[in-house]
């Protein structure tokens, strides 16, 4: 039997592959389609924009059309509204996130406890997360209306106010005004995220810590804080990403104005694309908001992969 | 009972029902007057772009399409309305994948662009041997033609006067201003209207669109400036600065103009109008029929813009276009629809209703237009009237809203002189003078 067994084992072709190997090549193989498909949405558009930001690409001349290698970057370094812009994202990104941040963090706190009317509060604190975000800018940009919007007519009626404020169109006041609309539809994103994380921290630990003496901030800093570390920085590192590209609400409620006081790098580029029509300059604009995202991305995860080493 | 049977009586409830659908959706049929036989089911489909800044549109076109498609066999007009601030970017990605609409409604500020692009059907042909071709305003056909050729056919035409409330005038006792009037009357009468504790204001300002940088422009032409001379930008020449700094003090100096003067557009001006919160406001014709619903056909009229030191002024002549494009599918139809929406009742019915004014001189002259008291002021700048200077270039096109508005809110805010404002302009013009 066993002689069969070897005369016939010796007719067998040695696979080619290793059995690992093969495992292996089966693994990647499953991966293939997942992965040409990222290829074709994410890798090709980004590799066409960094070819396109190379090019002189002004839509309406097309004769024109040549390369010119870091031109446009050159051209971007000197732009005066560039910089502009690339500082009012900044105040823009982390004015909106840490304010949502805070104040969802305190809602998913409130929500936490055991009161009446708390599933309808839930449900309620959704509302400016459901809402389009272009029809948030319409509703904010007639509140904010300095002749008949409605928050002037009740800082006025209130005594708080005594001359109508040009909220929009004070460009001294008009980054913190979009900002303000901003936090207000950005707070329910972080209070249903941080909520999910408080509902995961075991009770025993509270308990633990009361049964050591452990006040209300001690146990919040020292149980709760550490505990929602990964969910609060996979949360704000999101929210920091969307807020960066998230052009609507400016467009819609300021254009970007007044005097770029509301200029963005995303409502910039969305203008000289399809104002001006230079897709060259507009890409490397774009190119230029993938690498300080991608720095900043990288930074953050970092720093905090650190704190928590560290902790 | 017979499977088969039953399963035809399926099949007949199907029938039934899907009967009912046709009909029901081809009830409006009945509504509209018969023109000629209904169109063969062959009907080859035009497929027409439509910028909609209001719903009173929307209603009209509709039924204009729907006139067009009874009224022959062979086309079938299929209109998709876009709204206007997003007009633009769907042309510019549809041009670029080479799949454009066979024609489209754009004002004729785009259409240097869109040239430019290689993007527009050449209707020069086509158009001289139309029937109404001479009976269209001579400056109609400039606005629509880009190098020697004709690119569009113009729907309506528009040109900017002052709105000013009669009402008001009466009310406060103030001097009515007649068609001759000057800055100097202007600003009287704006002073005279603005009531700031009763938050009411002479001017409506605008500071955002690019309108922001028209309206003064136009100013300037009255101070005996000009945009473009001897090939040379020369809109920073002193009477052009002169001219913007008298109109930013409307602002900064006499405040006779809203607290959100930067940052009104098209709607804040006609609204705030709409709601007595201005007395004046620079526009076209097109919101006309609005302040007549708003404010009331009696308690508003129009003025020609003021003549300023120069003797002079001047209202720039824009066209809102039916414009083809070159890789349309279906260019006989598109031209039909086009020339169709020009003949007598078509144009008399759109730019009645909304309030514009006809390209066809014939029709201008019809009592709508000639006897209406709100367009006296519109009517009465045909003199005046010239193309916008800031067509000449396409490269400006997109300047005016990147670069030119900004500028302009700056000089608003007082963050910038009128001449610092001006000398960057003329500097961002100069460079895109292509």
């Amino acid at each position: 039997m066993s002689s069969v067994q070897v005369a016939l084992g010796s007719r067998r072709a040695r696979p080619l592959l290793s059995l690992r190997a093969r495992t292996l090549l089966t693994g990647y193989a499953y991966l293939v389609p997942a992965a040409l498909c990222l290829l074709a949405t994410v890798a090709v558009p980004i590799g066409k924009a960094i070819q396109m930001s190379l090019y002189a690409d002004v839509l309406f001349k097309p004769q024109d059309y040549r390369f010119i290698g870091l031109g446009n970057y050159i051209y971007l370094v000197e732009d005066p509204v560039f910089w502009l812009s690339l500082w009012n994202s900044f105040v823009w990104v982390f004015g909106s996130v840490v304010l949502q941040f805070v104040v969802g963090f305190a809602a998913a706190l409130l929500l936490h406890q055991a009161f009446a009317g708390r599933t309808l509060l839930r449900t309620l604190l959704l509302l400016p997360w459901v809402i389009p975000g272009v029809v948030v800018g319409l509703i904010w940009e007639w509140l904010y209306q300095p002749n008949y919007g409605v928050i002037n007519d009740l800082l006025i009626n209130a005594g708080l106010l005594h001359d109508r404020v040009a909220w929009l169109s004070n460009p001294d006041l008009a980054m913190a005004a979009v900002v303000f609309t901003n936090v207000w539809r950005g707070i329910p994103f972080f209070a249903i995220m941080l909520l999910a994380g408080l509902q995961a921290v075991p009770d025993e630990l509270y308990e633990a810590a009361r049964i050591d003496g452990a006040g209300v901030w001690a146990r919040f800093w020292h149980v709760t804080l550490p505990l929602m570390r990964p969910i609060i920085v996979v949360a704000t590192a999101t929210r920091i990403i969307w807020t960066f590209n998230y052009a609507d609400l400016i467009f819609v409620m300021t254009s970007g104005g007044p005097a770029n006081a509301t200029q963005i790098t995303s409502t910039y580029t969305l203008m000289q694309a399809y104002a001006n029509l230079d897709f060259g300059y507009a890409a490397a604009l774009s190119v230029v908001l993938l690498l300080v995202m991608l720095a900043f991305t990288a930074a953050y995860l970092r720093i905090t992969k650190g704190v928590e080493e560290a902790q | 009972m017979n499977e088969r049977w039953l399963l035809s009586r399926r099949n007949f409830l199907r029938t039934l029902v899907g009967t009912g659908v046709i009909a029901a959706s081809d009830l409006n049929w009945w509504d509209a007057p018969l023109i000629s036989p209904r169109r063969a089911w062959g009907a080859e489909p035009v497929h027409f772009q439509f910028s909609v800044p209001e719903p009173t549109r929307i209603t009209l076109v509709t039924s204009l399409v729907e006139r067009f498609n009874q009224s022959q066999k062979d086309f079938a007009v299929e209109v998709e309305f876009v709204p206007q601030a997003q007009a633009r970017q769907k042309l510019i990605s549809a041009i670029s994948s080479g799949s454009p609409p066979d024609l489209c409604q754009i004002w004729d500020n785009w259409l240097g662009q869109f040239q430019g692009m290689g993007a527009l059907e050449d209707l020069t042909a086509r158009v001289k041997s139309w029937k109404h071709q001479p009976d269209v305003q001579p400056t109609a056909w400039q606005t629509v033609t880009v190098g020697n050729a004709i690119v569009s056919l113009p729907l309506s035409v528009t040109l900017d006067a002052i709105f000013y409330r009669t009402d008001r005038l009466k009310e406060y006792g103030l001097k009515e201003p007649t068609p001759d009037w000057t800055w100097d009357d202007f600003l009287a009468l704006a002073q005279g209207f603005t009531k700031a504790d009763k938050n009411q204001y002479g001017y409506g300002m605008r500071g955002a669109g690019t309108w922001a940088v028209l309206y003064p422009s136009e100013f300037a032409y009255a101070n005996g400036a000009e945009v473009l001379k001897d090939g040379k930008v020369v809109i920073n020449s002193k009477e052009g600065v002169d001219a913007l700094a008298w109109y930013m003090d409307l602002a900064l100096k006499h405040h006779v103009t809203p607290p959100s003067a930067a940052t009104d557009g098209f709607v804040e001006i006609v609204e705030t109008f709409g709601r007595g919160v201005t007395n004046m406001y620079q526009h076209n014709s097109g919101s006309v029929g609005q302040q007549k619903k708003n404010v009331g056909a009696d308690k508003f009229a129009t003025l020609p813009v003021p003549i300023g030191p120069a003797k002079k002024r001047a209202s720039f002549y824009f066209s809102e276009t039916l414009t083809g494009f070159k890789n349309a599918r279906n260019k006989e139809g598109a031209w039909q629809f086009m020339s169709f929406m020009l003949e007598d009742e078509p144009s008399l019915m759109y730019c009645k209703t909304l309030g514009l004014l006809p390209a066809r001189k014939s029709i201008l002259d019809q009592p709508d237009f000639k006897d209406d008291p709100a367009l006296a002021g519109f009517r009465n700048s045909f003199p005046f009237t010239i193309v916008s200077p800031y067509l000449a270039y396409a490269g400006w096109g997109g300047k005016l809203d990147s670069d030119g508005v900004p500028l302009m809110q700056q000089a608003i805010v007082g963050k910038i002189s009128p001449k610092e404002c001006l000398d960057k302009f003329a500097d961002i013009l100069t460079k895109n003078m292509s």
